[in-house]
């Protein structure tokens, strides 16, 4: 599933460059994908591949190697703004690098981590909060779930199930390996789980480059059966997803999509893509945001062949976590919206982002509209005191946000006065 | 552009104390020296390195994911608060002096020259290699310690911060491409 040959786009490319025939920014870097080690080792410069002159320095933000000092949390809280009732609240913090989140069945909040290598379980017991690291070493263990009293872990090419997970949180068991069909590399290789509520979870599968022609086995997404291991591919053209959640309305799987860089810093958008039925292909790499053809990898390819984002949420936001919001406390208005973490640009000169969207839509996409929920963690034109990386309810409706960058998780809650 | 780097550090967290970082750095400096590249083969200079960088080797160091015989068992006991002064501290010193003679030979510091262009090294190093955030100044190590830093990446033997980069990028290298990149660094001027 790993391999395929790219010699038929290697040579069409070269072959216009050598005709001189294309405008010079079509004129970009090419990778030489067709050996086996590319797809074991991506390029040191995946990440970037045809910046302009005017876009060079822009380094990815560097994470802060020690996580944020509560009480500079509290500080910087008093910066977020929400619509009027709500308030936002520390939950807990000390969690390095804290990525996705999943409810034990006896409220153990677990948290997964990007570059930390470490599985978190933040245990309540009358509103005094203790947090554990539980699991360690583990190769980006960014998505975790909890299904049947057992905790999963997606760690890049591996999806690991912990059996009575919440009883032995001070000595986890060893893992059993339910599904391992993924690629090794870790560029664009950290994944999310979202469970279909049909036994499966959907998983992405990004590509180890800005872009280029994928291998067969990524940029894509699959919905894998967490008891048995079996996999489905369910959708195409995918770049690099981190988030997605199923519609109670119409048990359909909608998900954010991060769009190629160094086009421009204000296309194309990023996405929130409703997967209306399995098989579709959203673009990537021959069409972004919808609308623009790529301007090396289109290749005689339209737009129109592809399925548009229900959203287009803007240009470097980094849209990751999300979730369908179901619980009784927050106004009537806002059940069955989503809500979006945008973790925020790291290459556009002036960031945006770093925020939490609500996008309200019919179940079939109709009638989207978008606006901000909470704002207030950017802190300078390339500056974040914080970045939001995913979403989960509460019993009581509230909801908690995690951040990576201040290794902290929030609460944000509804009472109307 | 290349400025919009330096900025690039996580700046809403407090700030280390550079006073107290100073005395806890005291039983650094024998091994690290203070204001010079250490002569000591695979011990780095840390004067006016990245402030980000060091805090997260001693990171890696004290919870193990970086190994060394005299390191680990030192940022054992180290707070985050620790490990945010010694950055500050080592981050607000000058860089060591750049070298006044060439140490290697002209073919070979050609060869690494070639090699840092062919790998992007500048993307997050920095046209001068000043590095900054997560990314290291570069320049003004003593080769050796450069050459066990690439050849322990590429092993694996040491982490990558953010996304997989270093790990990724020093993959592909060979031992002379190592060597040579070691050789251009350390003459640097």
């Amino acid at each position: 599933m790993r391999t395929s040959s790219l010699a038929c786009c290697g040579a069409l490319v070269s072959s216009l460059l050598m005709a001189g025939a294309l405008p010079a920014y079509a004129q970009l870097k090419h990778y030489d994908s067709d050996t086996p080690s590319f797809w074991k080792h991506p390029p040191a410069d995946w990440f970037l591949g045809d910046e302009t002159q005017a876009q060079k320095g822009l380094a990815p933000i560097a994470q802060p190697a020690t996580p944020a000092d509560p009480a500079d949390i509290e500080n910087n809280l008093k910066k977020i703004k929400l619509p009027p009732g709500f308030k936002i609240e520390l939950y807990a913090s000390g969690m390095p690098e804290a990525r996705q989140m999943a409810w034990g069945d006896d409220g153990t909040l677990f948290v997964g981590s990007f570059g930390a290598t470490n599985v978190y379980a933040v245990k309540d017991e009358d509103g005094k909060r203790t947090v554990k690291t539980i699991l360690k070493g583990l190769n980006m263990p960014t998505g975790v779930a909890f299904e049947n009293g057992s905790l999963y872990v997606v760690a890049i090419d591996k999806l690991l199930r912990y059996d009575k997970a919440e009883a032995n949180l001070d000595k986890m068991p060893e893992p059993v390996v339910v599904y391992d069909d993924m690629p090794p590399y870790t560029s664009h290789g950290w994944k999310y789980l979202a469970d279909d509520h049909k036994g499966a979870f959907y998983i992405p599968f990004g590509p180890p480059f800005n872009i280029g022609i994928p291998p067969t086995s990524n940029a894509q997404i699959r919905r894998v059966n967490y008891t048995n291991g079996l996999a489905e591919l369910v959708a195409e053209g995918v770049r690099n997803s981190v988030g997605g959640d199923v519609d109670p309305r119409s048990g359909d799987y909608w998900f954010t999509e991060n769009a190629r860089d160094w086009l421009s810093d204000d296309t194309p958008s990023d996405k929130l893509n409703h997967l209306a039925k399995f098989g579709e292909h959203f673009g990537y790499p021959y069409c972004h945001q919808g609308d623009i053809p790529d301007p090396k990898f289109a290749m005689g390819h339209k737009c129109d062949e592809f399925t548009p984002p229900a959203v287009k949420l803007g240009a470097h936001v980094a849209p990751l976590g999300m979730k369908f919001y179901t619980g009784m406390m927050f106004p009537p208005e806002y059940t069955d919206n989503i809500l979006i973490a945008e973790h925020g640009s790291w290459n556009r000169h002036n960031v945006q982002g770093g925020r939490i969207e609500r996008v309200i839509t019919d179940p079939d996409g109709k009638n989207a509209r978008q606006e901000v929920f909470a704002d207030g963690w950017i802190t300078g034109p390339r500056e974040y005191w914080g970045r939001p990386d995913d979403i989960i309810q509460m019993k009581d409706g509230s909801i908690l946000v995690s951040d990576d960058f201040a290794g902290a998780v929030y609460r944000i809650s509804y009472s109307g006065s | 552009m290349t400025g919009l780097c330096l900025l690039a550090a996580g700046q809403a967290h407090a700030a280390g104390d550079v006073a107290a970082g100073k005395e806890k750095a005291e039983i650094c400096t024998p091994c690290h020296g203070e204001q010079t590249v250490p002569d000591t083969a695979n011990v780095p200079a840390l004067a006016g390195q990245n402030n980000n960088y060091l805090q997260w080797q001693l990171i890696y160091f004290r919870e193990g994911r970086r190994k060394n015989e005299v390191m680990s068992p030192l940022a054992q006991d180290l707070t985050d608060k620790d490990v945010r002064n010694l950055g500050a501290y080592f981050a607000s010193l000058p860089r060591p002096p750049a070298p006044t003679k060439d140490l290697a030979d002209a073919s070979l510091i050609e060869t690494g020259k070639k090699a840092i262009a062919g790998h992007g090294c500048a993307a997050c190093h920095t046209d001068t290699f000043e590095g900054a955030g997560a990314a290291p100044a570069i320049t003004r190590q003593h080769h050796d310690y450069l050459i066990k830093a690439l050849t322990d990446y590429r092993e694996n033997a040491r982490p990558s911060t953010g996304v997989g980069a270093m790990n990724d990028a020093a993959a592909s290298l060979t031992d002379s491409d190592i060597k040579a990149i070691a050789a251009y660094l350390e003459t640097y001027k």
